[in-house]
């Protein structure tokens, strides 16, 4: 080992690194801009209520745009939009909004059906979809009522149907449905007609052609208030009564066909939107305002809560954390290579910035929810990369060797993906079912479990890199190795603390609830199962009864069955547990389990050691080679 | 007797049961999907030997089908962690303050797997439906029925005479008691049946001869069919039972579990009834019946969800407990993680029904909940105190930068090697 000196070059090349993260989190934590003169984000501040809670337009403009398109921005040829500037255009601009490919499809023969070329792209619009609109309603039919049954085709058709029911039940939250085929003029018959019948006689011939002009306007209202759930207009006298219920612009418009008044904050919306299609930004600036205005002063001011949801749906947290995570397995993995203390020092480095963010990203997600941060699936894998990153920097913090930034980086990138993609399903930020209804439980079972995961998953990562280190790359010095050993057992044994004091909370909370301990269900089983393997690695460990390859190997598949725990039980649709099927997970967890065989697989390799390099930064610590759990024995 | 010995208290023992264990909790939880929780619970975890075999809806079944694995139950598993447990800590236990961790930890492994026995052999599971100003004094389980015959002819209370149906699943077939001035006699009997009109069977539909009841009423007959184990359906258990005296058989019933007086969203069914020496009875086969002291009447059911949704924002029951009037009367309101404990039962809100006028508990009775509390508790100390001791020893007891004497200890067989290095070498040390 040779001592380091920082070098210029060095210093460079650190220094980029850090500026890029740096220049990255500006980017991130700037307000986003738009090339236009209209206040978009002024619009997307406005509060709504959707899925059963009071949210920004803004967090209905991306969600919508990840299920339908899977994407946070549309591209139209050259054009490229937003999601927050794509759905200004959905909500106030229809007829334009239709022409944008927006649908993803994902299945050749569904394109087959929409008479598109199947390698030519993968995004249509709706007026391409239109046409063909019978032919897929006689397809629908036949897909099967369970995902589990589904060819891929058919789940393709699903997921398109789905998008435009979606699609469908938010177009006319901000503009009324058209009248007489207009779109653009309905407010002004509306007026006209409301007007004309509180001027005739009721009795007069006038009057009854009002009647029936309202009457059919009727319809065409009551079809958009069944059909719409983004409700846009909250009650007068509502206040933050969290159950009050909101009207959606159609039943507002379907009321003022009966008593004849208009809601100010409907006709506002319809001025918005008619400003917004002819292009005059200060009137649409001005209508935003008033939009704003009108909805403080029924107890929904756009700031606060629902500014600071807006703020965190552009900054996304956990987009730049799990980028950074990227950099510090690179760093980390760089370490082993060249300039082992410098590259280790920007692994932690980088990776306790990670963590700021990641950790700022996951309380603010409970402050939305006004939850504990765990409460379903999304909220879990935020969590458990947090915690093994969390683990890992106390291990950095005391070994500063890059190992365990190396194993824990990919665990948290991994599960940042894991939750971008879950987050398909729609807002992460969801009510709470009334059976989950414990904060006390929530904030106890469920985070302990959790970061039993975490450990488990970072005794995993670590055997892997200290599998692939001493097979295959670059060959595992001793102390190296010895260190690993001892990380890998400590954090087994925290695991198994964590993972058993986490399971019998969650048999207590059942016996509590539902008067029963232990029900066997699939969760209760992972959870179980984990504890199991725990015991079961620390005992063949005390034993003797394995290699430290073999403990490695045992750690490894510990991964197995930890990912088992988590999203496999919830594949199977048992139990009070059961809280989503995710098909395409499951081919993600079947690539999972073969990876960590073939890892496991890599233990009984002889050792190729590629690259060798000669030895590792020496811990930077007064008690070198000393780990809680290490042996001298091997 | 000292191989035996060695089998038993060998740490070997200890790694295969708990990978035995990993292994049988996985395809205990497997089944689950097929075969529903209730019944893979008694085939994996209340037997002491399971087979499981490749699934029929699992692709590829033609080729694979005749995959079979054997495994030991948890009847077996169980008690050889336990006799391991015990073989093990004499074998290895050596006085000391730095071992009490590990002695806590696995006496609070016994204790919970001890009483969890306990509750699989005792725990009770029954429901109670109830509308809007309903009562009821018994809750009725989810899994098990009997066959009753009632007597009516005292006005202030029934008499009622008791046989679980697993008798006849056995091949009892005469049901007597001293009381009854009759037997019954189970002719036929079906885990799972098909009821159904005469003429509308398939040819060859056997006629069961049934000359009174409901079965007489309607021309019905039932065909025996495969039990069904899926999670939330219940089998049609169905017996044909004939009425004999001394004088000589008085007719022939079906009865069901299906015909029934009360319950959400199904046909209401007449009782069964028929009257000999001027006395009234009901024959029934039912859900098993649990009576309580006091009946329990449901007066409000409360749903609310969230604006604009179906996803509930809470349920809740609020419930009078005792007879209306009486001096003892309680209220309670039961919801979401707020049970109410009662006659060593406790109801939890399950469901509903009927536009949120019914209310559906879930009744849950275990005379060992307390178990899992103590054992915890157990458990959780000693893994503090065991981490405790490892930790305050490493960091403050040992010298920085030396191993510590414990773990240079190289000569000893590996074995004792292991427990002498226990102290150093427990959990999160």
């Amino acid at each position: 080992m040779t001592t380091e000196r920082t070098t210029l070059l060095q210093r460079i090349v650190i220094g980029t690194v850090f500026l890029f993260a740096g220049l990255l989190f500006l980017r991130h934590v700037m307000p986003e801009r738009h090339d236009t003169d209209f206040d978009i984000a002024a619009f997307l501040a406005l509060p709504v209520q959707d899925g059963g809670r009071v949210k920004p337009a803004d967090t209905v403009a991306r969600t919508t745009l990840l299920v339908i398109a899977n994407r946070t921005n549309v591209r139209d040829g050259d054009e490229r939009l937003s999601a927050a500037e794509w759905f200004t255009e959905f909500a106030l601009n229809p007829a334009r909004a239709v022409e944008r490919p927006v649908f993803r499809v994902e299945h050749p023969e569904v394109m087959g059906i929409l008479g598109i070329p199947a390698d030519d792209r993968m995004y249509v619009s709706l007026s391409e979809i239109l046409p063909h609109f019978d032919t897929l309603r006689s397809q629908w039919e036949s897909i099967p009522g369970e995902s589990q049954l589904r060819s891929s085709y058919e789940a393709a058709l699903a997921k398109l149907r789905d998008a435009i029911g979606l699609y469908d039940s938010l177009s006319h939250a901000y503009t009324g449905p058209p009248v007489l085929g207009r779109s653009d003029t309905g407010l002004r018959m509306l007026r006209r007609a409301l007007r004309d019948r509180a001027d005739h006689d009721p009795d007069s011939e006038e009057a009854l052609t009002v009647e029936n002009a309202l009457s059919l306007f009727a319809g065409n209202f009551a079809r958009a208030a069944r059909s719409t759930v983004l409700a846009t207009v909250p009650p007068p006298d509502g206040g933050d009564d969290p159950l009050a219920e909101w009207s959606n612009l159609g039943s507002v418009l379907l009321e003022a066909t009966k008593t004849g008044n208009l809601d100010p904050l409907a006709v506002t919306y319809a001025e918005m939107a008619a400003a917004y299609r002819a292009g005059d930004a200060a009137e649409f600036n001005s209508r935003v305002d008033d939009a704003a205005n009108l909805l403080a002063a029924r107890g929904h001011a756009p700031g606060g809560k629902i500014a600071f949801e807006h703020f965190f749906n552009q900054f996304s947290p956990f987009t730049y954390a799990a980028v950074v995570y990227l950099l510090v397995f690179l760093a980390a993995s760089a370490s082993w290579i060249v300039w082992p203390h410098t590259f280790a020092n920007t692994a932690f480095w980088l990776m306790a910035t990670a963590f700021a963010v990641h950790t700022f990203g996951m309380f603010a997600h409970a402050y939305l929810m006004g939850r504990p941060p765990v409460t379903n699936l999304y909220t879990s894998a935020i969590f458990v990369g947090w915690g093994t990153v969390l683990l890992c920097l106390f291990l950095e913090k005391r070994f500063r060797n890059g190992l365990a930034a190396a194993a824990a980086a990919p665990v948290g990138f991994c599960t940042l993906i894991i939750a971008y993609h879950l987050s398909f399903t729609g807002d992460t930020v969801e009510v709470m079912r009334a059976v989950l209804d414990s904060n006390f439980w929530l904030a106890t079972h469920v985070p302990t479990v959790t970061i039993g995961y975490s450990a488990n998953f970072l005794a995993g990562s670590l055997a892997v890199v200290y599998l692939l280190r001493d097979r295959i790359f670059g060959g595992l010095p001793a102390p190296s190795a010895r260190l690993l050993e001892g990380m890998v057992y400590g954090v087994v044994c925290f695991a198994l603390l964590f993972s058993f004091v986490g399971t019998v909370l969650g048999g207590i909370w059942a016996d509590q609830s539902w008067g029963r301990f232990w029900g066997w269900d699939p969760k209760e089983n992972g959870a179980l199962m984990i504890v199991l393997w725990n015991a079961l690695i620390l005992h063949a460990r005390w034993a003797k009864l394995a290699t430290p390859t073999g403990i490695m190997q045992l750690a490894i598949a510990g991964n197995i069955i930890t990912a088992w725990s988590w999203f496999g039980t919830n594949m199977l649709g048992v139990g009070l547990h059961a809280y989503g099927f995710m098909d395409a997970a499951f081919f993600w967890l079947l690539a999972f389990v073969f990876s960590q065989l073939a890892c496991i697989a890599v233990g009984w390799l002889p050792r190729l050691r590629l690259f060798n390099r000669g030895g590792d930064p020496e811990p930077q610590t007064d008690t070198p080679g000393q780990l809680p759990g290490h042996t001298t024995a091997g | 007797m000292k191989a035996i010995h060695q089998f038993f208290s060998s740490i070997r023992l200890t790694v295969l049961l708990l990978a035995v264990s990993t292994v049988l909790v996985f395809f205990g939880t497997l089944d689950q999907v097929h075969f529903g929780i209730f019944h893979t619970q008694q085939r994996y975890f209340e037997s002491l030997f399971v087979v499981w075999s490749y699934p029929v809806q699992w692709p590829g079944h033609e080729l694979l089908g005749w995959i079979e694995l054997p495994l030991p139950g948890g009847y077996l598993v169980g008690p050889l962690l336990v006799l391991n447990l015990f073989f093990a800590h004499f074998r290895y236990y050596r006085s000391g303050w730095r071992k009490t961790g590990i002695v806590l930890i696995h006496a609070g492994l016994v204790l919970l797997l001890v009483g969890q026995l306990w509750t699989q052999l005792r725990q009770k599971e029954y429901f109670m439906w109830l509308a809007e100003g309903q009562s009821n004094n018994y809750v009725e389980s989810f899994h098990t029925d009997e066959l009753v015959v009632i007597d009516r002819s005292d006005p202030d209370r029934d008499r009622v005479y008791s046989w679980p149906v697993e008798a006849f699943s056995r091949g009892q077939t005469e049901l007597r008691h001293p009381g009854l001035p009759f037997r019954l006699r189970v002719v036929g009997y079906a885990q799972n049946a098909a009821i159904f009109p005469l003429d509308q069977g398939p040819p060859n539909t056997p006629d069961l001869n049934v000359t009174r009841g409901i079965g007489a009423d309607r021309n019905l007959t039932f065909i025996q069919i495969a039990p069904t184990f899926r999670e939330g359906e219940r089998n049609v258990t169905t017996a044909l039972v004939d009425v004999v005296t001394p004088d000589g058989p008085r007719g022939r019933w079906i009865v069901s579990n299906v015909f029934r007086q009360r319950d959400p969203m199904r046909e209401f069914f007449p009782r069964q009834t028929f009257e000999i020496d001027g006395r009234e009875y009901e024959v029934a086969l039912r859900f098993e019946r649990r009576y309580l002291p006091e009946p329990v009447k449901l007066l409000e059911f409360r749903h609310d969800r969230y604006p604009g949704t179906d996803i509930p924002f809470n349920f809740s029951s609020e419930v009078t407990l005792g007879e209306p009037g009486s001096d003892n009367a309680r209220r309670a309101l039961i919801y979401m993680n707020n049970p109410l404990r009662y006659d060593d039962l406790t109801f939890y809100q399950a469901s509903f029904a009927e536009g949120d006028t019914m209310s559906m508990f879930q009744v849950v009775g275990n005379p060992a909940r307390w178990i899992p509390y103590w054992s915890t508790l157990i458990i959780t100390l000693g893994l503090l105190l065991q981490f405790g001791i490892s930790f305050v020893s490493r960091f403050y007891l040992a010298p920085a930068g030396r191993p510590t004497p414990a773990s240079r200890d190289n000569t000893t067989s590996p074995t004792r090697r292991t427990t002498a290095r226990q102290p150093a070498a427990g959990p999160l040390q």
